[in-house]
């Protein structure tokens, strides 16, 4: 049932672990942030990823830069998931199965939209040409691409971070998830400022979809493949947390990756089995703090 | 007639169904202290609620130096130049100490005559806050959170200061230190409203007294009428 590697299959895999891992920190770290610090569990954010690769696959078709593809996909969500926040979400505050119902419903209609206006074939765009190929190091060819996607993964965080636990704005964040009414009273904008973290979470989510499609092409059930990983990388972290997240991430790529290598009878159980251990043994995640 | 600093006109508020406030009237005069008193329950912090925004007033009006804020959302209330000092310090616990204060921070009205408060000016009247500035809050003692309620609430350059029971839960040689504070906010001009449910505390600093009782006022006075006798200080606020 297992399947022997070896050792330069191995690296190639740990490659793509990381590869993936960096795109699922991009597409987690915002479903953390939302779930964190809104409370809000946001079924749609796998149908955000994959309406973001569908915004870059066509932006690349029209012979846009693939780096401004990205952004502007990442804008065009920030702007719809900003809307739907504002106008829909925020009239269920506090209501979790409401929530998990809107955001849900939303999700099939995404993909409806997504299979009426992209049909059902695969759109595999290609990486930017300066990254396409390979390096050479010590024997083994590294793909460019996708030592990017860990770049760009790793540069999100660290600005990720650096907002929210180094700047005023962060801490005012930090401080409507502490003691929502209060923070209004001291004169935080609190409703603004989940609106923005919500816009943000959405951007991030297509940026990643546009960042992952060369690797893993756009295809009409994308967004329920990608969100159950988004899950497992919370889960596995601790909502809120963006280290946890990171972790989570790169956790969750190197099982997903070796896991479908070694035991590709076990996929899933592989996937699934350590989210059921953290969730029984350690609920508030690996990083995640204990709420008192 | 000057304007006063802080009104509240026949305020009625509710929690669900209990008729919490009725009709409440009572005014802060520019640069006074007002003690509102009461016993547990008489309505003094659903009065503080009401003027910050966070419990929306079903009749009534409430007025900051003549405009009505009555309606407003708690963020622009603050904007307004209205600061709380709320009932259980309620500091923000996963923030250091200096962010709890850069949070509330906001440059003060252009036509401001006192000094602004920045965290420098906080920290130089609470030099134990300044120590340990990078701390999480969570980590302070009662006094020491209690100092940071009141720094953040200056933070926002307020005109009017609502303070909800600051000496709660604290040991007599703080309390003596938190009364010495708010007369020196008093003697910089600043418009306090006290809530405590211990008139000694409140008689040498107030101007003015409102007393609450099952949520009407009861008696509008000064602390030098009432020490002297004539109203029946017990029947308001029990055994004190």
């Amino acid at each position: 049932m297992m399947t022997q590697l070896t050792s330069a299959q191995a690296v190639i895999l740990a490659i793509n672990s990381f590869a993936f891992g960096g795109l699922l920190f991009l597409l987690s770290a915002g479903f953390s942030l939302i779930f964190g610090l809104m409370r809000i569990p946001n079924l749609m954010h796998g149908s955000f990823f994959m309406l973001g690769a569908y915004f870059g696959v066509s932006l690349l078709d029209w012979g846009v830069n693939f780096w401004v593809a990205a952004l502007l996909s990442g804008l065009a969500m920030a702007v719809i998931g900003g809307i739907i926040e504002r106008f829909l979400l925020r009239r269920l505050e506090g209501q979790v199965l409401p929530q998990v119902l809107l955001t849900l419903g939303f999700a099939f209609i995404i993909a409806d939209i997504c299979l009426m206006v992209w049909t059902g074939d695969p759109w595999q765009p290609t990486a930017p040409p300066s990254l396409r190929g390979a390096v050479q190091a010590f024997g083994l060819f590294f793909p460019l691409y996708r030592l990017a996607i860990l770049a760009v993964a790793v540069a999100v965080a660290i600005a990720l971070w650096i907002m929210v636990d180094w700047t005023r704005l962060g801490a005012m964040i930090r401080a409507g998830v502490d003691d929502p009414p209060i923070a209004r009273v001291v004169g935080i904008k609190v409703s603004q400022l989940f609106t923005l973290i919500f816009c943000l979470g959405a951007a991030l989510a297509a940026f990643a979809g546009v960042m992952g499609a060369p690797f893993l092409s756009v295809y009409p059930g994308l967004d329920f493949e990608m969100l159950p990983l988004a899950l497992i990388v919370v889960i596995l972290g601790g909502t809120g947390s963006l280290l946890g997240a990171l972790v989570g991430s790169f956790l969750l790529g190197f099982l997903y990756n070796f896991g479908q290598a070694m035991f590709p009878d076990l996929a899933y159980v592989i996937l699934f089995l350590p989210m059921l251990l953290v969730l029984v043994l350690r609920p508030q995640g690996l990083f995640g703090r204990v709420v008192a | 007639m000057a304007i006063d600093a802080l009104g509240l006109h026949d305020i009625d508020a509710f929690y669900g169904d209990s008729h919490i406030l009725q009709k409440v009237s009572f005014a802060l005069g520019e640069g006074r202290l007002l003690g509102l008193l009461g016993r547990n329950g008489a309505g003094k912090s659903t009065c503080m609620n009401v003027v910050v925004g966070l419990l929306p007033a079903r009749g009534g009006t409430v007025e900051v130096f003549g405009g009505d804020i009555t309606r407003l959302p708690p963020e622009s209330i603050s904007a307004r130049g209205i600061a709380l000092v709320p009932q259980g310090r309620r500091i923000f616990k996963s923030l250091t100490v200096r962010e709890n204060l850069m949070v509330a921070a906001r440059p003060p009205d252009p036509g401001s005559r006192h000094a602004p408060w920045t965290s420098e000016t906080v920290f130089a009247m609470f030099p134990r806050l300044a120590e340990r500035k990078h701390q999480l809050a969570a980590h302070l003692s009662g006094g020491e959170q209690q100092m940071l309620a009141i720094g953040r609430a200056l933070m926002a350059n307020p005109r009017v200061l609502l303070m909800d029971e600051p000496s709660e839960g604290l040991a007599p040689q703080i309390v003596a230190d938190v009364m010495a504070t708010i007369r020196k906010l008093k003697e910089s001009g600043l418009s306090i409203v006290l809530v405590e449910q211990n008139p000694r505390l409140v008689f040498d600093v107030a101007d003015d007294i409102a007393i609450l009782n099952g949520g009407r006022v009861a008696v509008v006075s000064t602390p030098a009428e009432l020490t002297r006798g004539g109203i029946d200080l017990t029947q308001h606020l029990g055994v004190y």
